[in-house]
């Protein structure tokens, strides 16, 4: 079978899923949904594996199946990293739907949903014109929303979460239609070779405000500060599988989208463009690492991380761009290469998070931390999983994370001597932001670990939480095992991050990373043997645990209670709860997190002196959403409220209405004619 | 028909047209009105005759006597049939009094002359002069709309702007082939027939012709 085939083959088999999920009885829906979308990743994975091995585009063309345009697929090997890292995602993510399906994902709708959300996933990556990349786009958005609001009859929550959704990826996909319009309006045709055929010829400014505009576009796709506030309210209303699918899969498209535009049509442009872009990277790194080291609910948590991870890769491309810009087409490959790793690991770790959070809320239907606790004992499997996960996200090595960071450190710091003054000032700055970054998302998922799966259970929920089913756990456990694969052997994955990185940048050179078992940088100074690292550590657990078993004296030490503190036993009580851990951190950052503060005191009735109880919540606000979004809505509602008033429901003022722009007009031309 | 006849026979029916509008304006009676209705349809078959017989187009004296059909007869007998149900009913407080609004009909008059002058630059010929009129007849008939209480002074705003835009179809294309002119014709005698339906249900419901009470169906 040519690749071509298989693109198609892999599309219709996610049609196909639809057709199962929306005819088959309740009970097999999702597993139909499911076993097609594993044929389309299969199919789509397979022709992109092929694509990456060549390192030669594949080209399809219809004209019929959209009017006007046709529909033109272009696989190219950038195109087909991101369609391997949406099956990653997809794949396991509905395997675990199968398990999860009774939270709503086996309605009709949603059943059909999920197979054409993957596939308009699967396909994005290979559009090859404007029209082919809007239409998929919109797709996208519209099955994720139609699965963001499965739960809306009941949770208000999640209709809210819905709105807000749908006008953030709807406002974005205006911003990238005006982008590419401006770059195609004048040019031979709408395919993206000819889009980039002609942008070259444009002057700097319609260059630098298309850039500016698609940013912002996709970027509120990607989860960008400021317009990440969508996140944080659909991620947890979404099932676990969706979420999983959102934050690994979509989120990363939306870096994809502006790799597409500043470097395949706008083939990279001057610094500023570039410093922008690391610095809204820099800043959603370290707002999204500082709300999810503050936040309470799991899934919430996740959602903020997600923003501080895609903010790392969003400044990995900066970096990226500003050193091609000042001539260092090297270290820009090699900073390329670090935000795509950054997307891949996201996506593994991240899709292992949502998933684990969703077998969390399937066994003790809660997401808020403060409820769980000691679910490593009852979820053993799950448990582990997740806390390897969070590990991988935290960065430590062996596992993947590390690798990216490792990378995108690596750029900074050989990218900081290297360039213009406002660049010299800015990358230090970003590694200052990165290194406060990756410590907030230690605390974050220390706390998420720490309060959800250790200590004792905070409520009846969780005292009787109960393993989860077989194939939500393999779903993780893939994730899982591709995070721990991919922190052992990154080499596994770097040449096809090469490829990819080398179709993106037009005739630069690759990055040379070196990579059999060890990290080698051509170039610059900089290795990593992440193998040896992660048998030194395994070595260096099993000797400490022979030393203890050792030196461990037999007769055995008496087990009692210790720090009884008088009182007979421990209650879950004298745990920290999320809310406790998290205080430090909301006190230091005080002025950016603002969290109100509510602390109850109930007196005894004789004397004010003494208190009976005292209960205490914080609740931290997203201040972006207070100060940028609560604003506009506000006036907007003020104007409709103006704009009721036009229509009193008077026949003869409606006539007037249309009698007066009428003279107006007349006037106008009599005026002008 | 010499051209001098031509110019002034075609003029006269002209100005029929946009006086018959003025005093749809003038006039308080709602009966009066539909008659100077009928007079504004005679005027307009008058202006289609005077085309046919000066282009020698039997087509279009066709049309003149399907205008004069509709447009004189038919539909002023089907609102002569509404205002038989309210014999009497006068327009008694319209929203503009009747001296403004004759004032504002000759403003309007001035700005349709003003606002067509590139057109009339480019039909040099006399009917093409005259084409402002029919924007008048127009402006005029949605004055009415605009600022009449009764159902049937509304029905009638309606008719003189379609008149009105009759009027300029005529003068601007010098006659208008019979298909065109026999679905228009067609098609604002099932208006003034639906229209006529509705009049009766709002009174039956509301006791009167009065279109301010549908307000209270707001809210």
């Amino acid at each position: 079978m040519t690749a071509g085939v298989m693109i198609v083959a892999g599309a219709l088999a996610g049609v196909g899923g639809a057709a199962l999920g929306a005819l088959l009885p309740q009970r097999l829906r999702v597993a139909g949904a499911a076993s097609l979308i594993w044929v389309a990743c299969a199919l789509e994975a397979v022709a992109a594996i092929q694509v990456l091995a060549t390192r030669q585009p594949v080209i399809l063309h219809s004209a019929q199946l959209l009017p006007m345009t046709g529909v033109d697929i272009v696989l190219s090997p950038f195109g087909a990293l991101f369609v391997l890292l949406v099956a990653l995602v997809a794949a396991p993510a509905s395997l675990h739907a199968v398990g999860y399906a009774r939270h709503g994902l086996d309605t009709r709708t949603a059943a059909a949903a999920l197979p054409l959300f993957v596939t308009s996933m699967l396909l994005v990556p290979q559009a090859g014109s404007v029209a082919t990349f809007m239409v998929l786009w919109e797709l996208m958005a519209l099955f994720s929303l139609m699965l963001v609001l499965v739960d809306h009859a009941r949770s208000e929550a999640a209709r809210s979460a819905g709105a807000w959704y749908a006008t953030l990826t709807h406002a974005g996909a205006a911003f990238i239609l005006v982008a590419f319009l401006m770059l195609a309006a004048g040019s031979s045709g709408q395919t993206f070779a000819a889009v980039a055929h002609h942008a070259s010829r444009l002057g700097p400014v319609v260059r630098g405000s298309a850039f500016v505009v698609a940013l912002v576009g996709f970027g509120s796709k990607a989860g960008m500060v400021p317009f990440h506030v969508w996140l944080p309210k659909a991620h947890p209303e979404a099932p676990g599988p969706v979420s999983a699918l959102m934050s690994g899969a979509m989120v990363a498209l939306g870096v994809y989208g502006i790799v597409l535009m500043g470097y395949v049509l706008l083939g990279g442009g001057p610094g500023w463009w570039w410093l922008l872009a690391l610095a809204l990277g820099a800043v959603s790194a370290l707002y999204g690492a500082l709300h999810a080291a503050s936040s309470t609910d799991l899934k919430r948590l996740l959602a903020y991380s997600t923003t501080d991870n895609v903010g790392l890769s969003i400044m990995a491309l900066g970096v990226s761009g500003y050193l091609a810009a000042t001539q260092h087409r090297l270290l820009a490959a090699l900073a390329l290469v670090a935000a795509l790793v950054l997307l891949i690991n996201h996506a593994a770790f991240k899709g292992a998070l949502f998933l684990s959070a969703g077998s969390v809320q399937h066994a003790t239907g809660t997401r808020d931390l403060d409820q769980l606790g000691g679910l490593l004992r009852r979820m053993p499997q799950s448990g582990a999983m997740f806390l390897i996960a969070a590990a991988a996200t935290s960065a430590l090595p062996p596992l993947n994370g590390f690798i990216g960071e490792w990378l995108l450190f690596q750029s900074l710091l050989h990218g900081s001597g290297a360039g213009s003054t406002a660049g010299d000032v800015a990358i230090p700055l970003a590694v200052s932001a990165m290194a406060l970054t990756a410590g907030l998302t230690v605390v974050a998922f220390v706390k998420a670990a720490g309060v959800g799966f250790l200590g004792r259970p905070r409520s009846a929920a969780a005292e009787q939480a109960v393993e989860v089913a077989w194939s939500m756990r393999l779903g993780v456990g893939v994730l899982v095992g591709a995070c721990v694969v991919l922190g052992v052997v990154p080499g596994a994955m770097l040449p096809a991050v090469e490829a990819a990185a080398q179709s993106a940048l037009h005739g630069m050179p690759a990055a040379q990373l070196s990579s059999g078992l060890d990290l080698q940088l051509a170039g610059v100074r900089g290795a990593l043997a992440p193998a040896e690292v992660a048998v030194a550590l395994v070595v260096a657990f099993l000797a400490v645990a022979g030393l203890r078993r050792a030196l461990a004296r037999r007769p055995a030490p008496r087990l009692t209670e210790a720090w009884g503190c008088g009182r007979e036993l421990q209650t879950a009580r004298m745990q920290y709860t999320a809310a406790s851990f998290a205080e430090p951190v909301q006190r230091v950052f005080d002025d950016v997190l603002r969290p109100v503060h509510d602390l109850d005191l109930s007196h005894p009735a004789e004397s004010r002196y003494f208190i009976e109880s005292a209960t205490y919540h914080s609740t931290v606000g997203d201040v972006v959403e207070r100060g940028l979004y609560v604003p506009v809505i506000r006036a907007l509602r003020h104007w409709g409220r103006i704009a009721r008033g036009l229509q009193p429901g008077s026949v003869h003022r409606y006539l007037g209405y249309g009698f007066g722009a009428l003279v107006v007009i007349l006037i106008a031309v009599a005026v002008l004619g | 028909m010499t051209g001098s006849f031509y110019a002034s026979a075609l003029e006269i029916a002209v100005s029929v047209v946009l006086l018959a509008a003025m005093v749809t304006l003038w006039r308080r009676s709602v009966r009066a009105i539909v008659r100077s209705l009928a007079v504004q349809g005679f005027g307009l078959a008058t202006v289609a005759a005077v085309l046919g017989f000066h282009l020698g187009d039997p087509g279009l004296l066709v049309v003149a006597a399907l205008v004069l059909g509709a447009k004189a007869v038919v539909i002023p007998y089907l609102l002569t049939r509404l205002v038989r149900v309210d014999p009497g009913s006068r327009e008694t407080q319209p929203l503009v009094n009747v001296p403004a609004s004759l004032v504002a009909a000759g403003a309007l008059t001035f700005l349709a002359f003003a606002a067509t002058r590139s057109v009339t630059a480019v039909v040099p010929s006399i009917a093409g002069r005259l084409i402002p009129v029919g924007l008048a007849s127009m402006l005029v008939g949605f004055f009415a709309m605009f600022t009449r209480r009764k159902a049937v002074s509304q029905i009638v705003g309606l008719l003189l702007v379609d008149n009105g835009v009759a009027l300029v179809a005529f003068l601007a294309t010098s006659g208008v082939p019979l298909l065109v002119e026999l679905g228009a014709s067609l098609d604002v005698v099932l208006a003034v027939v639906v229209l006529q339906v509705l009049a009766v249900q709002l009174r039956t419901r509301l006791g009167a012709f009065d279109l301010d009470q549908l307000t209270e169906l707001h809210d």
